[in-house]
């Protein structure tokens, strides 16, 4: 997973980069050294140390009533989506995915705010964990006394 | 009258069509604009009779269209399933279950009024930008009766037996809707119903004189000044050269001063009446448009269901389930909040634009607010005591509008120097800025409050202008906590709670971490149960 989010860190930070030194080398010629190398120094933080503290924070895991996750560097996130909202599972991949071998997974609630994204799940598992969560909320529904709606 | 639910119900059993009128009142503007707008603007430049010949042949496929679709659109509704079938050429198969529907809405423009048609619509959840069904028009009987078949249907499955409805799933103390059978739920009128609550004209006049769109009233004035102004400029530029062909030779008396004294600009003497003027003006349109839109306010509970029916020219009845409603928002500005007023905001899940989804009560006194929650979320006394947030969150919000304010008096004042306006005055009216935004960091602070009892969470914010939103526990969606930097340091978190429907998560900023995390829990472990 960290590869894959270098490797597009990667791409982005080249893109960003060379665009930033065209403008500057258009306005402030004068300016050129210093933007390069402090764009060279966030470039490289971005690419190398962001993705894996990033990795490091990730955290996921399937409780009894809830898909849970905990992950975010600057901003620490914490998100629940229960079982019995779950209204849609969708397995996603990209070319640099496909390059790795990976998927990613989204669970999408009722509220569209309210979805939880799992990236980087090796693909042979992807749909197995697909199959468990659904396998989660058609029991949660099971279990429900009164009303089965869910929204 | 007393109506026949199986009448009702076998009127529908059928496919029917649409009213022969929808063929031209079920026009769509906004496509026949979009479809028709390049080939018209093309038609204009190229002049002439072309135009006309263009616009009859318009004229002519919008008719065959129009003809085609009503005589292939058909609804039916057999107690159970909403069905709509629909298409010319491609066939399309509308069906929709009639528990899963969020807000049904009976909408009469004048035109339908004095014909005596209504559009129907019918919102479910989903963020699609049109309403899930839209039957434009039918005759206002078959609307009524196809309400009428809906709410019986809806009651026929909470009958005896069947579970399902909100109040089974709340308890149901204060709630009396169970101990009504579905037929005579079903054969009640709905204008023989105590009305819940029925906005006075004189309060909708109120609501429309101090809501937002007066609150743009400077915007307005400055514009018309504008408008004013220019025109006032052309006439003496005109008159001037009048002046000019006239006087002629005279031009050297003058010296050009006089010309260019009327050209720099309106007196004041001119803008005083005209901004007086102006105000009046808005102020009457704002009012009149309220009254139109809002006039006859009405609210009526009937079962577990929110009558709603407003509009004094063009009307509109919406029907909310009771376990539809997703968050309720009670605002006020700071005008109102002077005033005593507030206005409360029902919240479905209906997804579709132009506020498909949401029902506002225009205005109420803040202290019939708690008799007014406990119709809308049954099982809820009314506002619950709300909880402070930590002092530091007082830091956050002071340094929060300090830095907005800080930015605004910083661009004004750029502004300002580019302009050539910068003087002592300007300076130190842009100076104040900051520690007014400081001020209003405080007052932030005073407001921010949350709540959470057994069925609603609860959140409170704003500086000026204060919003409660409430939210019953069985509707949340997902919870997620989040927690910057500088909220790391000062202990604090925020809670985002997610409730279905565009736009409609409750936040509650800045509590402390602990908190955060026990109401984290606690609301997730809640929403993984119904009800």
């Amino acid at each position: 997973m960290i590869i894959g989010w270098r490797v597009s860190a990667a791409i982005w930070t080249a893109l960003v980069v060379s665009a930033a030194v065209v403008g500057v080398r258009f306005l402030r010629p004068d300016l050129l050294i210093p933007a390069v190398a402090v764009a060279g120094v966030a470039g490289v933080a971005w690419v190398v140390w962001y993705p894996r503290a990033s990795l490091h924070r990730w955290r996921w895991r399937l409780t009894d009533r809830a898909i849970e996750l905990r992950h975010g560097v600057i901003v620490h996130r914490h998100d629940a989506v229960p079982y019995f909202r779950i209204q849609q599972i969708d397995i996603s991949q990209g070319p640099i995915d496909r390059m790795l071998g990976l998927a990613g997974l989204t669970v999408t609630s009722a509220s569209a705010a309210g979805s939880a994204d799992l990236p980087g799940i090796p693909a042979d598992l992807a749909p197995n964990v697909r199959a468990e969560l659904l396998r989660r909320a058609e029991a949660s529904l099971g279990e429900q006394s009164g009303d089965r709606d869910a929204v | 009258m007393r109506s026949d639910p199986d009448a009702d119900r076998e009127r529908f059993a059928t496919p029917r069509r649409l009213h022969p009128a929808s063929m031209v009142l079920g026009i769509d503007v906004g496509q026949i604009f979009n479809l028709g707008l390049i080939p018209l603007v093309a038609l204009f430049a190229s002049g002439g009779a072309a135009v006309l010949v263009g616009l009859g042949a318009l004229a002519v496929v919008t008719l065959v269209v129009r003809v085609l679709d009503w005589r292939r659109r058909r609804y039916s509704f057999d107690g159970s399933e909403l069905r709509v079938e629909s298409g010319i050429l491609g066939r399309s198969l509308r069906s929709l279950d009639v528990g899963r529907i969020q807000q049904l809405e009976v909408r009469r423009k004048l035109i339908h009024r004095i014909a005596g048609l209504a559009t129907v619509r019918v919102e479910t959840a989903g963020s699609a930008s049109e309403p899930e069904v839209e039957l434009r028009v039918v005759s206002e009987s078959d609307a009524q009766a196809l309400r009428r078949a809906v709410r019986a249907a809806k009651a026929r499955t909470r009958g005896p037996g069947g579970s399902g409805s909100v109040c089974d799933a709340v308890g149901g103390d204060g709630v009396e809707a169970g101990a009504l059978t579905p037929d005579e739920a079903y054969v009640a009128p709905v204008a023989a119903r105590e009305p819940v609550l029925a906005v006075p004209l004189s309060d909708i006049v109120v609501a429309s004189v101090t809501g937002r769109r007066l609150l743009v009233l400077p915007i307005f004035i400055a514009a018309g000044l504008q408008v004013a102004g220019d025109a006032v400029d052309q006439l003496a530029e005109w008159s001037m050269s009048r002046l000019d062909d006239v006087v002629g030779v005279a031009e050297p008396l003058f010296g050009g001063g006089f010309g260019n004294g009327l050209a720099a600009g309106p007196d004041w003497r001119w803008m005083i009446p005209l901004g007086v003027a102006f105000t009046l003006v808005a102020v009457a349109v704002a009012a009149i448009t309220g009254l139109l839109r809002d006039g006859g306010f009405r609210l009526a509970r009937v079962d577990d269901d929110l009558h709603v029916s407003r509009g004094l020219l063009a009307s509109r009845d919406s029907l909310v389930p009771l376990a539809r409603v997703q968050s309720v928002k009670v605002r006020a500005n700071w005008l109102r909040r002077i005033l005593g007023f507030v206005t409360v905001e029902i919240r479905s899940a209906g997804g579709s634009a132009g506020g498909g989804g949401r029902v506002t009560i225009p205005l109420v006194a803040a202290s019939g607010v708690d008799r007014l929650l406990t119709e809308i979320l049954p099982g809820v006394p009314g506002l619950p005591t709300l909880d402070a947030h930590p002092i530091a969150a007082r830091r956050r919000s002071v340094v929060r509008q300090l830095i907005r304010a800080s930015l605004l008096a910083a661009a004004l004042a750029l502004a300002l120097h580019l302009g050539g306006w910068l003087g002592p005055w300007t300076l130190a009216a842009t100076l104040t800025l900051p520690p007014a935004g400081a001020l209003l960091g405080i007052a932030e602070y005073r407001n921010l409050a949350h709540g959470v009892t057994d069925r609603v969470v609860v959140s409170r914010h704003g500086a000026l202008s204060v919003a409660t939103q409430l939210t019953p526990l069985g509707k949340v969606q997902a919870v997620g906590g989040r927690s910057g930097p500088f909220q790391r340091r000062l202990d604090l978190g925020s809670l985002d709670v997610h409730v279905a429907g565009p736009s409609a998560s409750l936040t509650i900023r800045d509590a402390s971490r602990p908190r955060v995390s026990e109401l984290h829990r606690r609301l997730a472990a809640r929403a993984a149960r119904s009800g």
